[in-house]
Protein backbone atom coordinates (compact mmCIF):
# COMPACT_ATOMS: atom_id res chain seq x y z
CA UNK A 1 0.00 0.00 0.00
CA UNK A 2 2.68 2.46 0.96
CA UNK A 3 4.72 1.43 -2.06
CA UNK A 4 1.83 2.28 -4.50
CA UNK A 5 1.35 5.65 -2.81
CA UNK A 6 5.05 6.31 -3.18
CA UNK A 7 4.95 5.39 -6.88
CA UNK A 8 1.94 7.65 -7.46
CA UNK A 9 3.65 10.53 -5.68
CA UNK A 10 6.75 10.05 -7.81
CA UNK A 11 4.66 9.96 -10.99
CA UNK A 12 2.89 13.16 -9.94
CA UNK A 13 6.17 14.80 -9.26
CA UNK A 14 7.49 13.77 -12.68
CA UNK A 15 4.33 15.11 -14.36
CA UNK A 16 4.63 18.44 -12.62
CA UNK A 17 8.27 18.67 -13.60
CA UNK A 18 7.38 17.87 -17.21
CA UNK A 19 4.72 20.62 -17.24
CA UNK A 20 7.15 23.08 -15.76
CA UNK A 21 9.67 22.22 -18.43
CA UNK A 22 7.19 22.77 -21.28
CA UNK A 23 6.13 26.08 -19.70
CA UNK A 24 9.72 27.16 -19.47
CA UNK A 25 10.31 26.20 -23.09
CA UNK A 26 7.22 28.22 -24.12
CA UNK A 27 8.44 31.26 -22.22
CA UNK A 28 11.87 30.93 -23.78
CA UNK A 29 10.33 30.77 -27.26
CA UNK A 30 8.24 33.90 -26.63
CA UNK A 31 11.24 35.75 -25.31
CA UNK A 32 13.26 34.86 -28.39
CA UNK A 33 10.39 35.98 -30.64
CA UNK A 34 10.07 39.27 -28.76
CA UNK A 35 13.77 39.91 -28.99
CA UNK A 36 13.73 39.22 -32.73
CA UNK A 37 10.79 41.63 -33.13
CA UNK A 38 12.58 44.34 -31.17
CA UNK A 39 15.71 43.84 -33.22
CA UNK A 40 13.70 44.16 -36.42
CA UNK A 41 12.07 47.40 -35.24
CA UNK A 42 15.45 48.86 -34.33
CA UNK A 43 16.84 47.90 -37.75
CA UNK A 44 13.85 49.50 -39.48
CA UNK A 45 14.31 52.69 -37.48
CA UNK A 46 17.97 52.78 -38.43
CA UNK A 47 17.16 52.38 -42.12
CA UNK A 48 14.55 55.12 -41.92
CA UNK A 49 17.00 57.44 -40.16
CA UNK A 50 19.57 56.83 -42.88
CA UNK A 51 16.93 57.55 -45.51
CA UNK A 52 15.73 60.84 -43.98
CA UNK A 53 19.34 61.83 -43.26
CA UNK A 54 20.17 61.28 -46.91
CA UNK A 55 17.14 63.31 -47.95
CA UNK A 56 18.11 66.15 -45.67
CA UNK A 57 21.65 66.05 -46.97
CA UNK A 58 20.35 66.09 -50.52
CA UNK A 59 18.14 69.10 -49.78
CA UNK A 60 21.05 70.86 -48.16
CA UNK A 61 23.25 70.13 -51.14
CA UNK A 62 20.60 71.43 -53.52
CA UNK A 63 20.28 74.61 -51.46
CA UNK A 64 24.03 74.99 -51.50
CA UNK A 65 24.37 74.42 -55.25
CA UNK A 66 21.47 76.74 -56.12
CA UNK A 67 22.72 79.53 -53.87
CA UNK A 68 26.29 79.15 -55.16
CA UNK A 69 25.17 79.36 -58.82
CA UNK A 70 23.07 82.49 -58.24
CA UNK A 71 25.80 84.15 -56.20
CA UNK A 72 28.41 83.37 -58.86
CA UNK A 73 26.25 84.98 -61.56
CA UNK A 74 25.83 88.01 -59.28
CA UNK A 75 29.61 88.16 -58.77
CA UNK A 76 30.29 88.07 -62.53
CA UNK A 77 27.74 90.86 -63.07
CA UNK A 78 29.47 92.98 -60.41
CA UNK A 79 33.06 92.17 -61.26
CA UNK A 80 33.39 92.70 -65.00
CA UNK A 81 36.82 91.02 -64.95
CA UNK A 82 36.67 87.79 -66.89
CA UNK A 83 40.21 86.51 -66.36
CA UNK A 84 40.78 83.18 -64.66
CA UNK A 85 42.06 84.71 -61.42
CA UNK A 86 38.96 86.79 -60.75
CA UNK A 87 36.55 84.05 -61.82
CA UNK A 88 38.30 81.64 -59.46
CA UNK A 89 38.06 84.19 -56.66
CA UNK A 90 34.37 84.62 -57.45
CA UNK A 91 33.79 80.88 -57.44
CA UNK A 92 35.55 80.54 -54.09
CA UNK A 93 33.62 83.43 -52.55
CA UNK A 94 30.28 82.14 -53.88
CA UNK A 95 31.00 78.64 -52.57
CA UNK A 96 32.12 80.04 -49.21
CA UNK A 97 29.02 82.18 -48.71
CA UNK A 98 26.72 79.45 -50.02
CA UNK A 99 28.27 76.90 -47.68
CA UNK A 100 27.72 78.96 -44.55
CA UNK A 101 24.44 80.63 -45.55
CA UNK A 102 22.70 77.99 -47.66
CA UNK A 103 19.64 78.10 -45.40
CA UNK A 104 18.90 81.79 -46.01
CA UNK A 105 18.01 82.10 -49.68
CA UNK A 106 16.07 78.89 -50.21
CA UNK A 107 14.28 78.00 -47.04
CA UNK A 108 10.96 76.12 -47.01
CA UNK A 109 11.60 74.73 -50.46
CA UNK A 110 10.52 71.12 -50.46
CA UNK A 111 12.98 68.47 -51.53
CA UNK A 112 13.63 68.21 -55.24
CA UNK A 113 11.62 71.30 -56.10
CA UNK A 114 14.21 74.04 -56.49
CA UNK A 115 14.69 73.76 -60.24
CA UNK A 116 10.95 73.69 -60.86
CA UNK A 117 10.39 76.65 -58.56
CA UNK A 118 13.13 78.70 -60.22
CA UNK A 119 11.89 77.85 -63.70
CA UNK A 120 8.28 78.69 -62.85
CA UNK A 121 9.39 81.91 -61.19
CA UNK A 122 11.27 82.95 -64.35
CA UNK A 123 8.17 82.22 -66.43
CA UNK A 124 6.05 84.26 -64.01
CA UNK A 125 8.09 87.45 -64.60
CA UNK A 126 6.87 88.21 -68.18
CA UNK A 127 3.26 87.81 -67.07
CA UNK A 128 3.89 90.18 -64.15
CA UNK A 129 5.50 92.74 -66.48
CA UNK A 130 2.41 92.52 -68.73
CA UNK A 131 0.13 93.10 -65.72
CA UNK A 132 2.25 96.08 -64.67
CA UNK A 133 1.95 97.58 -68.17
CA UNK A 134 -1.84 97.16 -68.22
CA UNK A 135 -2.24 98.58 -64.72
CA UNK A 136 0.06 101.48 -65.63
CA UNK A 137 -2.17 102.48 -68.51
CA UNK A 138 -5.26 102.13 -66.36
CA UNK A 139 -3.87 104.37 -63.64
CA UNK A 140 -2.60 106.89 -66.21
CA UNK A 141 -6.07 107.01 -67.79
CA UNK A 142 -7.60 107.53 -64.34
CA UNK A 143 -5.40 110.44 -63.31
CA UNK A 144 -5.34 112.14 -66.70
CA UNK A 145 -9.12 112.43 -66.82
CA UNK A 146 -10.13 115.89 -65.54
CA UNK A 147 -12.65 114.49 -63.06
CA UNK A 148 -10.11 111.96 -61.74
CA UNK A 149 -12.60 109.18 -60.87
CA UNK A 150 -10.50 107.40 -58.24
CA UNK A 151 -12.17 105.52 -55.40
CA UNK A 152 -9.44 104.68 -52.88
CA UNK A 153 -10.22 101.85 -50.53
CA UNK A 154 -8.50 99.36 -48.30
CA UNK A 155 -9.43 95.80 -49.08
CA UNK A 156 -8.78 92.80 -46.90
CA UNK A 157 -8.56 89.25 -48.04
CA UNK A 158 -7.46 86.01 -46.51
CA UNK A 159 -4.85 84.10 -48.43
CA UNK A 160 -4.33 80.38 -48.42
CA UNK A 161 -0.67 80.70 -49.38
CA UNK A 162 1.15 78.86 -46.65
CA UNK A 163 4.82 79.74 -46.78
CA UNK A 164 6.40 83.10 -46.02
CA UNK A 165 8.19 83.28 -49.33
CA UNK A 166 5.04 82.82 -51.41
CA UNK A 167 3.20 85.45 -49.35
CA UNK A 168 6.06 87.88 -49.82
CA UNK A 169 6.15 87.21 -53.55
CA UNK A 170 2.44 87.94 -53.80
CA UNK A 171 2.74 91.07 -51.63
CA UNK A 172 5.59 92.45 -53.73
CA UNK A 173 3.78 91.62 -56.96
CA UNK A 174 0.75 93.54 -55.69
CA UNK A 175 2.92 96.49 -54.68
CA UNK A 176 4.74 96.48 -58.03
CA UNK A 177 1.45 96.68 -59.89
CA UNK A 178 0.43 100.36 -60.11
CA UNK A 179 -2.75 101.24 -58.27
CA UNK A 180 -2.35 98.70 -55.48
CA UNK A 181 -0.06 98.71 -52.48
CA UNK A 182 0.24 95.97 -49.87
CA UNK A 183 0.11 97.62 -46.46
CA UNK A 184 0.51 94.61 -44.22
CA UNK A 185 0.24 90.86 -43.89
CA UNK A 186 -1.03 89.63 -40.57
CA UNK A 187 -1.73 85.95 -39.96
CA UNK A 188 -2.42 85.22 -43.58
CA UNK A 189 -4.55 88.30 -44.07
CA UNK A 190 -3.56 90.84 -46.69
CA UNK A 191 -4.35 94.53 -46.25
CA UNK A 192 -4.15 96.15 -49.66
CA UNK A 193 -4.77 99.75 -50.63
CA UNK A 194 -6.46 99.93 -54.02
CA UNK A 195 -6.89 103.08 -56.07
CA UNK A 196 -10.04 102.22 -57.96
CA UNK A 197 -12.86 99.76 -58.21
CA UNK A 198 -11.33 98.00 -61.19
CA UNK A 199 -7.97 97.15 -59.64
CA UNK A 200 -9.71 95.93 -56.49
CA UNK A 201 -11.91 93.68 -58.63
CA UNK A 202 -8.82 92.32 -60.30
CA UNK A 203 -7.36 91.37 -56.93
CA UNK A 204 -10.54 89.57 -55.94
CA UNK A 205 -10.27 87.59 -59.15
CA UNK A 206 -7.21 86.03 -57.50
CA UNK A 207 -5.38 85.23 -60.71
CA UNK A 208 -2.12 86.58 -59.30
CA UNK A 209 -2.48 84.49 -56.18
CA UNK A 210 -3.18 81.39 -58.23
CA UNK A 211 -0.08 81.98 -60.27
CA UNK A 212 2.07 82.54 -57.18
CA UNK A 213 0.62 79.39 -55.66
CA UNK A 214 1.50 77.62 -58.87
CA UNK A 215 5.13 78.77 -58.60
CA UNK A 216 5.49 77.45 -55.08
CA UNK A 217 3.28 74.40 -55.69
CA UNK A 218 0.55 75.23 -53.23
CA UNK A 219 -3.19 74.86 -53.31
CA UNK A 220 -5.09 77.74 -54.80
CA UNK A 221 -7.84 79.22 -52.67
CA UNK A 222 -9.01 82.73 -52.19
CA UNK A 223 -12.05 84.14 -50.60
CA UNK A 224 -12.95 87.70 -49.98
CA UNK A 225 -13.57 88.37 -46.35
CA UNK A 226 -14.24 92.01 -46.04
CA UNK A 227 -14.32 95.23 -47.99
CA UNK A 228 -13.64 98.52 -46.27
CA UNK A 229 -14.68 101.52 -48.28
CA UNK A 230 -11.99 104.08 -47.56
CA UNK A 231 -13.45 106.82 -49.75
CA UNK A 232 -15.39 108.27 -46.80
CA UNK A 233 -12.20 108.49 -44.78
CA UNK A 234 -10.55 110.32 -47.61
CA UNK A 235 -13.53 112.69 -47.90
CA UNK A 236 -13.26 113.47 -44.22
CA UNK A 237 -9.59 114.12 -44.57
CA UNK A 238 -10.36 116.46 -47.47
CA UNK A 239 -8.05 114.71 -49.92
CA UNK B 1 16.01 95.05 -26.73
CA UNK B 2 16.20 93.96 -30.33
CA UNK B 3 13.48 91.58 -31.27
CA UNK B 4 12.72 89.61 -34.35
CA UNK B 5 10.74 91.76 -36.78
CA UNK B 6 7.08 90.78 -36.87
CA UNK B 7 6.62 91.84 -40.48
CA UNK B 8 6.84 88.81 -42.70
CA UNK B 9 7.82 90.89 -45.76
CA UNK B 10 10.74 92.57 -44.02
CA UNK B 11 11.90 89.30 -42.52
CA UNK B 12 11.80 87.30 -45.73
CA UNK B 13 13.31 89.97 -47.97
CA UNK B 14 16.12 90.64 -45.49
CA UNK B 15 16.79 86.94 -45.21
CA UNK B 16 17.08 86.36 -48.94
CA UNK B 17 19.10 89.56 -49.38
CA UNK B 18 21.74 88.48 -46.87
CA UNK B 19 23.84 86.22 -49.19
CA UNK B 20 23.90 88.99 -51.79
CA UNK B 21 25.11 91.53 -49.24
CA UNK B 22 27.90 89.17 -48.24
CA UNK B 23 28.96 88.50 -51.82
CA UNK B 24 28.89 92.25 -52.50
CA UNK B 25 31.10 92.83 -49.46
CA UNK B 26 33.52 90.16 -50.68
CA UNK B 27 33.49 91.73 -54.14
CA UNK B 28 34.44 95.11 -52.65
CA UNK B 29 37.26 93.43 -50.71
CA UNK B 30 38.61 91.41 -53.63
CA UNK B 31 38.55 94.28 -56.12
CA UNK B 32 40.06 96.76 -53.69
CA UNK B 33 43.21 97.13 -55.79
CA UNK B 34 41.29 97.80 -59.04
CA UNK B 35 38.32 99.92 -58.04
CA UNK B 36 37.15 101.94 -55.03
CA UNK B 37 36.81 99.83 -51.95
CA UNK B 38 39.09 97.59 -50.00
CA UNK B 39 39.35 95.86 -46.68
CA UNK B 40 37.75 98.48 -44.45
CA UNK B 41 34.76 99.22 -46.68
CA UNK B 42 34.19 95.57 -47.54
CA UNK B 43 34.45 94.54 -43.91
CA UNK B 44 31.86 97.10 -42.91
CA UNK B 45 29.51 95.88 -45.64
CA UNK B 46 29.92 92.30 -44.40
CA UNK B 47 29.23 93.41 -40.83
CA UNK B 48 26.17 95.36 -42.02
CA UNK B 49 24.82 92.08 -43.37
CA UNK B 50 25.03 90.56 -39.90
CA UNK B 51 23.45 93.63 -38.33
CA UNK B 52 20.56 93.34 -40.80
CA UNK B 53 20.22 89.66 -39.94
CA UNK B 54 20.13 90.50 -36.23
CA UNK B 55 17.51 93.24 -36.43
CA UNK B 56 15.20 91.16 -38.63
CA UNK B 57 15.69 87.55 -37.51
CA UNK B 58 16.57 88.14 -33.86
CA UNK B 59 19.81 87.47 -32.03
CA UNK B 60 19.29 83.73 -31.63
CA UNK B 61 19.15 83.07 -35.35
CA UNK B 62 22.19 85.26 -35.95
CA UNK B 63 24.18 83.40 -33.32
CA UNK B 64 23.83 80.24 -35.38
CA UNK B 65 25.93 81.94 -38.04
CA UNK B 66 28.13 84.30 -36.04
CA UNK B 67 28.49 83.97 -32.30
CA UNK B 68 30.52 86.30 -30.13
CA UNK B 69 33.19 83.64 -29.80
CA UNK B 70 33.47 83.07 -33.56
CA UNK B 71 33.72 86.82 -34.05
CA UNK B 72 36.58 87.01 -31.55
CA UNK B 73 38.42 84.19 -33.32
CA UNK B 74 37.87 85.75 -36.76
CA UNK B 75 39.11 89.16 -35.62
CA UNK B 76 42.29 87.57 -34.28
CA UNK B 77 42.76 85.61 -37.52
CA UNK B 78 42.34 88.81 -39.53
CA UNK B 79 44.97 90.61 -37.49
CA UNK B 80 47.24 87.57 -37.78
CA UNK B 81 46.97 87.61 -41.59
CA UNK B 82 47.76 91.33 -41.74
CA UNK B 83 50.66 91.21 -39.31
CA UNK B 84 51.85 87.88 -40.71
CA UNK B 85 52.21 89.22 -44.25
CA UNK B 86 53.99 92.29 -42.92
CA UNK B 87 56.35 90.20 -40.81
CA UNK B 88 56.95 87.81 -43.72
CA UNK B 89 58.24 90.73 -45.79
CA UNK B 90 60.43 91.70 -42.84
CA UNK B 91 61.82 88.15 -42.57
CA UNK B 92 62.52 88.04 -46.33
CA UNK B 93 64.78 91.04 -45.93
CA UNK B 94 62.57 93.95 -46.89
CA UNK B 95 60.69 96.54 -44.87
CA UNK B 96 57.43 95.86 -43.05
CA UNK B 97 54.67 95.27 -45.70
CA UNK B 98 57.23 95.59 -48.54
CA UNK B 99 55.27 93.21 -50.80
CA UNK B 100 57.93 93.09 -53.51
CA UNK B 101 59.93 90.69 -51.36
CA UNK B 102 57.14 88.12 -51.58
CA UNK B 103 58.11 87.45 -55.21
CA UNK B 104 60.89 85.11 -54.00
CA UNK B 105 58.39 83.09 -51.98
CA UNK B 106 55.54 82.96 -54.50
CA UNK B 107 57.76 82.41 -57.57
CA UNK B 108 56.14 85.29 -59.49
CA UNK B 109 57.42 88.63 -60.77
CA UNK B 110 57.42 91.73 -58.55
CA UNK B 111 54.19 93.48 -59.71
CA UNK B 112 52.12 90.29 -59.34
CA UNK B 113 53.65 89.68 -55.92
CA UNK B 114 52.71 93.22 -54.85
CA UNK B 115 49.15 92.73 -56.13
CA UNK B 116 48.76 89.42 -54.30
CA UNK B 117 50.30 90.85 -51.14
CA UNK B 118 47.85 93.75 -51.16
CA UNK B 119 44.99 91.30 -51.71
CA UNK B 120 46.10 89.21 -48.73
CA UNK B 121 46.34 92.27 -46.50
CA UNK B 122 42.92 93.43 -47.67
CA UNK B 123 41.41 90.07 -46.73
CA UNK B 124 43.01 90.25 -43.29
CA UNK B 125 41.75 93.80 -42.74
CA UNK B 126 38.26 92.87 -43.94
CA UNK B 127 38.03 89.89 -41.58
CA UNK B 128 39.22 92.02 -38.66
CA UNK B 129 36.88 94.91 -39.39
CA UNK B 130 33.89 92.64 -39.92
CA UNK B 131 34.46 90.67 -36.75
CA UNK B 132 35.13 93.77 -34.61
CA UNK B 133 32.02 95.50 -35.95
CA UNK B 134 29.99 92.40 -35.09
CA UNK B 135 31.51 92.28 -31.59
CA UNK B 136 30.68 95.96 -31.03
CA UNK B 137 27.11 95.42 -32.18
CA UNK B 138 26.65 92.27 -30.10
CA UNK B 139 28.14 94.00 -27.05
CA UNK B 140 25.76 96.95 -27.37
CA UNK B 141 22.92 94.48 -27.72
CA UNK B 142 24.07 92.44 -24.70
CA UNK B 143 24.41 95.60 -22.56
CA UNK B 144 20.86 96.45 -23.61
CA UNK B 145 19.70 92.99 -22.64
CA UNK B 146 21.03 93.02 -19.09
CA UNK B 147 19.28 96.23 -18.13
Amino acid sequence: MEVTLLIEATENAFRILEEARSHAAGIMDTTIELMAEEHRIIEEKKVRAIFTGARRRRARFQNFAGTACILFVFWVLLSGHFDLFHLTLGGLCAAFVAYFFHDLLFVNVRVGDIRTVVWRFIRYIPWLLGQILIANMHVAALVLRPKMPIRPRIITFKTKLETDISRVTLANSITLTPGTVTIDIREGEFYVHALSHLVAEELYGGEMEDRVAHIFMEGDHLYVQDVLDASRIYETLGV
Amino acid sequence: MIQKSDDVIVRTVARSLMPFILIYGLYVVMHGHYSPGGGFQGGVILAAGFVLLTVTQGIERTRQHMSQKTACVISSVGLLIYAGIGALCLILGGRYLDYGRLSQLLQVDQPTARSLGILGVEIGVALGVMAVMCIIFFSIFAADETE
